[in-house]
């Protein structure tokens, strides 16, 4: 028989064997069609946002190019320039207290100011809807719109009147829409807008003041903005400011977007793997109930290869027709979403089909249905025509072929191949890989050494005991299925639950332990004597600390341009965009000098940085070694005198580049302070603090801390719900497994019957034997779930792990939970069964 | 006249299937004492498999009495008649119905088990090599030929010493030769332990072996030898 005739066979008998229908492949397609689903609909969604993103990146910008410059507006050049390509509007934001005229209650506000051209793309609206140009700048009076918590937290309506800095403005509505507000996960305080000739009466623009000065361009043709930039760019060299072009509208939420696509891709392939188990057991069954029309065909004259080609081609259909309906429900999502709460969307989303990620996770799913089948299939083709004179079939494993072996594996490998491949971060998909493959080996391991034990437990007295224990080695058992696939998923679920634990435990019980109670911003050189004499005579202060600080960008690492330095992934935050920069004569006492010497206090030589040590590590510098920082349009090279260890998480006043004296004292700048006291005291020193020095902005640690913990739980939200669906799918599994085995169960359960079994028996021997299973399960999880968390804390994210025994507990009970439930309806069924109509069936 | 072990008065089985109300079992008396052996002749679907369920509490009647060992049958509900199984009855099936994923001594130990017997695996071990399998007892089913998957069934109905045997077509799946080696063992287990025997058959000589013979027609049983009904 050639292979022509091999297949056109193969497929004669496929078709006969799917007259039958679908029966049995339940759990084989919902597994796939779940794992396949998790990973369209979240590479999907992610394509879908980036679409949305790119659409409105005029919008989101504010024009088709922004120029962005710290502290100092564009000069006249730059203008002039600018004006000759397009239509220019200019906006300047910053942080400030807006004040309660009648009862000086401060609010931390995100101030914008706008011009007349504002905005260039998209629509403000407004409740009411307003002529906002016209109301910002009336003749008679100052206006301003709002986001709405603005009014509800100084407790004013429409109307009222509010004070910035000197100015009074009339709040004259409440914004609803803004297009170009930065899609963040969190802010520090509402929106307050106003216009430019606004801003300058408040008086909050001084020498080195945190502001933000952004000019937006319309070109004519939007398509002709690179080779604006590289123009720019060649005209104004030394410049120091910072050019993004439409399509870098929103670079941290498309790298936010990437990321969460990756994690969250690589748990849904963790689903995925663990349906693998599903279809694993379901073909088993599948061929396990086949074994006498195999051997059937075998007396009759087909070969083993014919066998084996048949069943797979049937599996692959199969396969293709579950990781399609996965496809299908996976690719609608985004159009869903839109549909049913677009507006609610933190992105913007512009639906459709994206082919790329569709067909990676098809090839996924039917890697997985390949991977998973083979060993059944090659074990099929080895069935032997006794069977049928022998009645029962050959129990213990059997060798399904080295052929089969290698093909396993070789599949593993295109499908570990793929997942790395197709991923943003290869070296994390990579590590994730080779940790999901170690969870399988312990896993595996673990199983069969912890059934195999179970013949060494000294055997209870109690028949249903014994035989719960007895059948959890019992040949057939689906035991090992059980502790693999609830074990892998319970185990995705607590790490990810332990992370999340350890990162809350992090940010609320331990960061205000230490953290500064306020952050105040925008302090300004001439009013630092004073301040310093204010902070001291509050009531309960513990620890104050001030730094002068500037905004620069790093231009060179060791003489390299930083876009030619090769960078490591985990500091590639310090050379996006500006950084704070700050430099002292001593050092304070807190500062950890780990490498080199610092600088003497009377030190006035050529200038030097200090830089933490993780960033020098990044950065592939050392002592000795240069970076370029341009600041305010000027370029300084300082060489590394030494490194600092800095635990970031106390969240004390700290910066990443601290430089000798004498190199930016005659810069223009501010000063950010930091303030330790007691809760009691808060309020005294916010209220003290806030009414002699208006312009300063103060942040609450507190508040800020509360932000963070909300977003975080927002993230670990969606995280946890794909860690939940890799144990839904275990559940599946485990469903399946005992389906499966269900034949064998009310044989069983009529024989011990006859045997003189009562129900309670047979019930006590099922829920021991499931029972037994959860607990393990359930155990082993914990173990390498915590261990699993205490890498990525430790390793990944370098911070400190905690165990939590309530996330143990509670997962090994759910465990138990889950696993004697099934057991229980399983049992029940075969319980139902009358021995005598069986006995007659089979005789 | 000693007590009888089997009292069966007037019993009638009826089962509802699909085409509606069959009548099984109508209106069988029989009477056996302890210790005797009986076969129970008839073609195909006169019956005689529903009576040994009769027997054992796996099937209710609709009406009559059955009485085994001073039990009435009728009285008692499903955990009491596996209770009652397990202490007087022992039962061998024409498929062996042997659990494929225990070996020989598992499958001997069970009902012992279910007794709560201290050490079952000391006595199976001990059932299974009277049937002369003491060399096979960490063997699986699948790995024994049909009549040492019979013996072992047969290890398991003798090995709780029941004091009524019930066998239904015991060597219907097994060639003369076998058939008749697992015969043997059969009656002498019985003499052994004194146990009364029960024997579904077609087979004329086998059912020559038991002292008595009755015969099953359409649902009614009728003396071969002997008194009935």
């Amino acid at each position: 028989m050639n292979s022509t005739s091999t297949i056109a066979q193969a497929i004669r008998l496929v078709r006969r064997e799917l007259r039958g229908g679908l029966r049995g492949f339940g759990v084989f397609l919902t597994c796939l069609f779940l794992g396949v689903f998790a990973i369209s609909a979240i590479g999907s969604f992610t394509e879908s946002a980036k679409a949305g993103l790119l659409a409105d990146a005029s919008a989101l910008l504010g024009g088709d190019l922004e120029i962005r410059l710290a502290h100092r507006e564009l000069p006249t050049e730059g203008i002039s320039f600018l004006t000759e390509q397009g239509q220019l509007s200019h906006v300047a934001t910053m942080r400030t207290m807006v004040v309660d005229i009648d009862n000086d209650k401060r609010v931390l506000a995100e101030l914008k100011a706008v011009d007349s051209s504002y905005p260039l793309y998209g629509k403000i609206t407004s409740t009411p809807q307003l002529n906002i140009h016209n109301e910002l700048d009336s003749r008679d009076e100052l206006g301003a719109l709002v986001e709405a918590p603005m009014l509800s937290r100084l407790d004013k309506k429409i109307g009222d009147k509010v004070k910035v800095g000197d100015a009074e403005f009339k709040i004259k509505g409440v914004i609803t829409t803004e297009p170009d507000r930065t899609v963040r996960a969190f802010n520090l305080g509402p929106r307050f807008m106003i216009s430019l000739d606004g801003l300058d009466a408040t008086g909050l623009i001084q020498p080195g003041s945190l502001i933000y000065h952004a000019y937006r361009l319309r070109l004519p043709n939007r398509e002709t903005v690179d080779q604006l930039k590289a123009e720019m760019q060649a005209r104004f060299p030394e410049a120091g400011w910072r050019v993004r072009s439409w399509r870098e509208a929103a670079p941290r939420v498309t790298f936010f977007l990437d990321r969460m696509n990756l994690n969250m891709t690589l748990i849904g392939l963790c689903s995925l793997l663990v349906g693998g188990l599903g279809v694993s057991g379901a073909v088993r069954g599948y061929l396990d109930g086949k074994i006498t029309h195999i051997a059937t065909m075998k007396c009759l004259g087909a070969p083993g290869k014919l066998i084996f080609t048949a069943y797979l081609l049937q599996i692959l259909f199969l396969g293709l027709l579950g990781s399609t309906a996965g496809l299908a429900a996976g690719a609608t999502l985004p159009y869903v979403l839109k549909q049913l709460i677009g507006t609610h969307l933190p992105v913007p989303m512009t639906p459709g089909i994206h082919w790329q990620v569709l067909a990676v996770a098809a090839l996924f799913g039917l890697l997985i249905a390949l991977i998973f089948s083979l060993k059944s299939l090659g074990l099929a083709r080895l069935v032997s025509p006794s069977v049928l004179f022998r009645g029962y079939s050959e129990s213990g494993n059997r060798n399904p072929g080295t052929a089969v072996k290698v093909s396993i594996i070789i599949s593993a490998m295109i499908l570990a191949a793929l997942a790395i491949l197709t991923s943003s971060d290869q070296r994390l998909a990579f590590w994730f890989i080779s940790g999901a493959s170690l969870c399988f080996v312990i896993f595996r391991f673990a199983s069969t050494t912890i059934v195999k034990l179970t013949h060494l437990i000294p055997k209870p007295t109690n028949p249903s005991l014994r035989l719960g224990l007895g059948n959890i080695h019992r040949r057939g058992s689906p035991a090992g299925s059980a502790l693999f696939s609830l074990g892998l998923g319970l185990t995705a679920l607590v790490t990810v639950m332990l992370v999340q634990a350890n990162l809350d435990d992090k940010i609320n019980e331990t960061v205000p332990n230490e953290a500064p109670s306020f952050f105040f911003l925008d302090l300004q050189s001439n009013q630092v004597e004073s301040f310093e004499e204010t902070v001291r005579n509050l009531p309960g202060l513990t620890k104050f600390e001030r730094y002068p600080t500037l905004r620069g960008r790093i231009t060179a690492i060791a003489g390299k341009p930083v876009t030619m330095a090769k960078v490591a992934e985990e500091v590639r935050w310090a050379v996006r965009g500006d950084r704070f920069l700050s430099y002292a004569k001593e050092k304070a006492p807190d500062i950890k000098v780990v490498a080199g010497e610092w600088w003497p206090s009377d030190y006035a030589g050529e200038p030097l940085v200090s830089i933490t040590a993780d960033l020098a590590k990044g950065f592939g510098v050392g002592i000795g070694d240069t970076l370029t920082i341009n600041v305010l349009g000027r370029d300084v090279t300082a060489r590394i005198s030494s490194l600092r260890e800095v635990d970031w998480s106390t969240l004390d006043l700290n910066f990443a580049l601290l430089f000798s004296p004498g190199v930016l004292e005659n810069a223009p700048q501010t000063n950010i302070a930091s303030i330790h006291v007691p809760a009691e005291h808060e309020e005294t020193a916010f209220a003290a603090i806030t009414k002699q020095f208006p312009n300063v902005s103060a942040i609450s640690t507190r508040e800020l801390l509360k932000n963070v913990s909300q977003t975080l739980e927002r993230i670990g939200t969606a995280f946890r719900s794909m860690a939940g669906l890799a144990v839904l799918i275990g559940f599946l599994v485990l469903a399946g497994a005992v389906s499966a085995d269900q034949h064998r169960r009310i044989h069983d359960a009529v024989i011990f019957k006859v045997c003189g079994a009562t129900r309670f028996d047979i019930l006590g021997a099922f829920a021991a034997e499931f029972l037994f299973l959860g607990l393990i399960a359930g155990g082993i999880s914990a173990i390498v779930g915590s261990l699993a968390a205490m890498g990525i804390l430790k390793g990944l994210m370098k911070i400190s792990f905690t165990l939590h025994p309530g996330t143990i507990i509670t997962t090994i009970l759910t465990g138990v939970a889950l696993t004697v439930f099934l057991g229980l309806v399983g049992t029940w069924r075969a319980l139902g069964h009358k021995p005598a109509s069986y006995l007659r069936d089979v005789n | 006249m000693s007590e009888p072990l089997v009292n069966i008065v007037d019993l009638h089985l009826s089962l509802v299937g699909g085409a509606g109300e069959v009548n099984i079992l109508r209106g069988v008396n029989l009477s056996i004492t302890k210790g005797e052996t009986v076969s129970v002749l008839g073609p195909s679907g006169a019956g005689k498999t529903t009576l040994l369920m009769a027997l054992s509490g796996l099937e209710k009647p609709t009406s009559g009495q059955v009485q085994v060992a001073g039990v009435d049958l009728t009285t008692i509900d499903e955990d009491g008649l596996a209770r009652f199984r397990r202490e007087h009855v022992g039962i061998v099936f024409q498929s062996f119905h042997l659990i494929p994923t225990m070996t020989a001594l598992e499958n001997v130990s069970l009902p012992l088990e279910f007794s709560g017997c201290r050490n079952p695996e000391q006595q199976a071990e001990e059932a299974l090599t009277k049937a002369g399998l003491g060399d096979r007892i960490n063997h699986f089913p699948g790995e024994l030929s049909g009549g040492e998957q019979q013996r072992v069934a047969l290890a398991r109905a003798f090995v709780v010493k029941p004091a009524l045997l019930l066998a239904d077509e015991p060597t219907g799946n097994l060639d003369r030769e076998t058939g008749q080696i697992v015969m043997n063992l059969l009656f002498d287990l019985q003499q052994e332990h004194g146990t009364t025997l029960v024997l579904v058959t077609h087979d004329e000589i086998l059912a020559s072996r038991c002292e008595r013979s009755v015969r099953m027609i359409d649902g009614c049983l009728r003396e071969e030898n002997g008194a009935g009904s």
